[in-house]
């Protein structure tokens, strides 16, 4: 029993970092039906972000070496900031990789390339600022909070649950915004039909826009909060996760989501199932849901069927 | 300054660029063009190491075995490529580059979680067809002839014409009588077969294989190659592939910028050149 | 005495989500005849020539080509049976020559027949050029120039008039019936400038918010109310600017 709610307790907070992560495509993909690539790069940021803002040295390989802020913030503060500034990213990634392709109504193909080459130029400038070492956020970031809590014999630690509590703030947050404010119903009336929702004095260009700068302020949060959880293995970490998304966007269903948030707990909990001798596999796991899912429901999950514009 | 060594990476470069090509060619983005190279180069390296009948008395590893492994890495990669491209490839759009990431990425774990494999650190000591790199640029150079020509005649035929009119739009290519599903399944084969055969030859000259070859960089790279080449023409990866392969090694001081260079062709090449270097106006030109 | 249909429909219904894009939906087109289909914006005719083409699948009913059954197959398959089709909003293989664009349609390479094809249209002094740089009238034109490279016995044609200024409407609709003369075709054609499809078409149906509401002559389907009723009673446009945006029929 004990085994089982922990195995519950590990794949929930796993699966809320997934679902943060197919959360920031499915922003970009249901206002412009194209998937943003650099989005594990922006989740990279996040991490080495927050890193720097609670005080953070950066190591002896980077070009930047020994370099750290003449101050400390509080985590939480580190936190909001790096996400702000992974937001600001996004629009430059939207600026850049996305706008000059929009007005030339380019083929969606070139944005998956396009996007995919801002995040390789992002990480790799990250690589050459911090070097290829890994940097553990410091373990007393969360201040006075325990840092391991016992919950009818499964052990969680705060930061797993301190994911899991921003990663269902995020959804009911977005999913409240989307359905009742006028914001959200702009985005999700341009999602819908661009065409007509310019008709109706919607700026599509400012909801491009918008779902950039939200997603990328997701992707800096849980970059953050996942550095402080597991630590930051190098400037790649954030594309393994940004992979992993990719196959939890497409289980959940593209643009749904709700689905995203199934997905990734689906996966979560599927890889905390997986046995210790088989842990080598675990990484496996959302690209065989992946492959599955194409066979059975390709629209995935909770995703709609497409209906052909012609 | 060009010593056997890089021209033969050069051509390394130059296949795999074709085998980014083909898909995309037909408006499908197939990022496993590394992942079927990993693939090629196991068999390669499994077969020349593990079954001690394929070696013979020479010092040299035989021919007959080399070509031994190329058909069994080309119908490797032919099986991998059909099971995922036939579920993927019935859907429009961008399934199959999401698919291929998770086809790597599969491999990766699997190769490098199997004892047989030599996990993590791979296949060592894999004998050698050819005494030098000579050897090596002759046996790619007829590989690249061979594509070439390939490409060449299909662009010529009804079925290059097909592949472009799926890459314009699908949709009104299946209405004008063209099976798609076909068209981009022919595609994704012939470029995961080309990836492989090209695998088995590196794996010798390289003379250890390991699960990094397939990584997500060596996506990154060949993707450069194509864009960078463009891909309107099969021309265009082959220069891609034998210039940006040569490019890190001729220019040194890049080095760590090697690539942020790639990336940033990949950013910046499909905005300011949208076709890339070779375009069919310029080869108009240049071949009237 | 009448000859079985080349093309009957049969209680085609199709929704999308919560809506009813189709329902109900009968008629038959013989042999020869040009027949058009008209409706104010959103009654579902685009819909309805993505269910025959096999772009969409009917909820229901039954697609007859030649009394068999077509309705699931794929768009390629319908192709070969010989219905071709053109699109409201345009869809060439913009980086391809005219001529390639042809010679898709053909399946073949024939550079003869796509000249000639091309000559049809006026278009043949561009064969070389990208279809993507072309201006919009040689655009509506090579496009049936490549549904018609396949000799196809029927012809959709989806708004062909659409953009085209009065003269050019004029000589499209005398193409349309000496093509439809010369080539034995069967025309299925949806266009919102009324007086143009009554002079055009031998027989006319009228959609309205999915239901078929008139079948028949253009005289008999003119005075009809119920289409007088759909026209005039805030759909709008009887005759009207035609295709005012192309908006796009498929709610999505």
């Amino acid at each position: 029993m004990d085994v089982l709610l922990q195995i519950l307790v590990n794949g929930l907070s796993v699966g809320a970092v997934y679902a943060l992560f197919a959360l920031g495509y499915t922003l970009v993909f249901s206002v412009l039906g194209v998937i943003n690539f650099a989005h594990g790069a922006l989740f990279t940021l996040g991490a080495y972000l927050t890193y720097l803002g609670v005080g953070g040295a950066v190591g002896s390989n980077g070009a930047l070496a020994g370099w750290a802020l003449p101050l400390a913030l509080p985590f939480p503060v580190a936190l909001l900031l790096a996400g702000v500034g992974c937001a600001g990213a996004n629009l430059l990634v939207e600026a850049v990789a996305f706008r000059p392709l929009r007005r030339r109504h380019a083929e969606p193909l070139l944005y998956l390339i396009t996007s995919l080459g801002a995040g390789v130029v992002l990480v790799n400038l990250l690589q050459i600022a911090f070097g290829a070492e890994g940097y553990a956020l410091p373990a007393d970031a969360l201040g006075d909070l325990p840092p391991m809590l016992t919950l009818a014999g499964a052990r969680l630690r705060s930061v797993q649950l301190l994911l899991l509590l921003v990663c269902a703030a995020v959804m009911t947050v977005l999913t409240l915004w989307l359905e009742r404010s006028r914001g959200g119903r702009a985005l999700q009336a341009v999602s819908e039909d661009a065409t007509t929702a310019r008709l109706l004095g919607i700026d599509s260009d400012a909801m491009v826009r918008l779902s950039f700068a939200l997603s990328g302020l997701l992707a800096g949060l849980s970059g953050g909060l996942v550095g402080l959880s597991v630590s930051i293995a190098g400037p790649y970490f954030g594309i393994v996760y940004g992979l992993k998304g990719l196959g939890v966007l497409v289980l959940g269903g593209l643009g749904s989501v709700p689905g995203a948030l199934l997905g990734g707990l689906v996966v979560g909990l599927a890889e905390a199932a997986v046995p210790g001798d088989l842990s080598g596999l675990k990484d496996a796991v959302a690209f065989a849901f992946l492959f599955a899912i194409l066979l059975l429901r390709p629209q995935g999950l909770l995703g709609r069927a497409p209906i052909t514009k012609v | 300054m060009l010593d056997g060594s890089l021209l033969v990476q050069m051509l390394i470069g130059a296949l795999l660029g074709l085998s980014v090509y083909l898909p995309l060619a037909a408006g499908q983005l197939s990022l496993a063009t590394p992942g079927f190279m990993t693939v090629g180069g196991y068999v390669a390296a499994l077969l020349s190491t593990r079954v001690a009948a394929l070696g013979g008395a020479e010092p040299l590893y035989p021919l007959p075995s080399l070509l031994l492994e190329l058909l069994l890495a080309a119908v490797v990669a032919l099986a991998l490529a059909l099971l995922v491209g036939l579920p993927v490839l019935r859907l429009r759009g961008i399934y199959l580059a999401i698919a291929t990431i998770a086809l790597n990425e599969i491999l990766r774990v699997v190769l490098l979680n199997n004892s047989w494999t030599g996990g993590a650190v791979g296949i060592f000591a894999i004998p050698q067809p050819f005494g030098d790199p000579l050897g090596y640029l002759a046996a790619l150079a007829v590989l690249l002839l061979l594509a070439g020509a390939t490409c060449q005649a299909i662009a010529r035929h009804p079925l290059g014409r097909a592949m472009a009119a799926v890459r314009d739009d699908e949709l009104a290519a299946s209405c004008t009588g063209i099976d798609s599903f076909r068209i981009k399944l022919l595609a994704f084969a012939a470029s995961a077969v080309l990836a492989a055969l090209t695998g088995v030859l590196a794996a010798h000259f390289f003379n250890t294989w390991n699960a990094r070859q397939g990584s997500f960089d060596a996506s990154i790279t060949t993707l450069a190659f194509v864009v960078f080449g463009g891909s309107r023409h099969w021309l265009g990866p082959v220069l891609g592939g034998l210039v940006l392969t040569a490019l890190p090694e001729l220019l040194r001081p890049v080095g760590d910028l090697r690539l942020v260079v790639f990336g940033a062709v990949i950013l910046l090449g499909p905005l300011l050149f949208p076709q890339g270097v070779v375009t069919p106006a310029l080869l108009q030109r240049l071949l009237p | 005495m009448t000859m079985p249909p080349l093309l009957e429909l049969r209680a085609i219904s199709r929704r999308f989500g919560g809506l009813q894009a189709l329902e109900d939906v009968s008629f038959g087109l013989q042999e020869g005849e040009i027949f058009g289909l008209i409706g104010p914006n959103g009654a579902g005719k685009t819909t309805l020539f993505n269910i025959i083409t096999g772009v969409t699948r009917p909820s229901g009913g039954q697609v007859l080509w030649k009394q068999t059954g077509i309705e699931g197959l794929p768009p390629h398959r319908i192709h070969r049976l010989g219905l071709a089709r053109t699109f409201q909003n345009l869809r060439l293989f913009e980086s391809l020559s005219c001529l390639d664009n042809v010679q898709v349609g053909l399946g073949r390479s024939d550079r003869r027949r796509a000249l000639e094809l091309l000559a049809l249209f006026g278009l043949q002094a561009r064969a070389a050029e990208a279809a993507g740089g072309l201006a919009y009238g040689d655009r509506r034109r090579l496009e049936m120039a490549r549904a018609l490279a396949s000799a196809p016995q029927l012809l959709l044609l989806d708004e062909p008039a659409a953009g085209l200024n009065p003269g050019e409407k004029q000589e499209l609709s005398a193409l349309i019936r000496r093509l439809a003369a010369e080539l034995h075709l069967t025309v299925l054609i949806i266009e919102h400038h009324v007086p143009l499809m009554m002079q055009l078409c031998d027989r006319l149906a009228v959609l309205n918010f999915g239901r078929l509401i008139a079948l028949g002559r253009p005289d008999a389907v003119r005075h009809d109310p119920l289409v007088i009723e759909a026209y005039l009673g805030g759909a709008g446009g009887a005759g009207g600017a035609g295709g005012a945006g192309g908006a796009t029929e498929d709610p999505s």
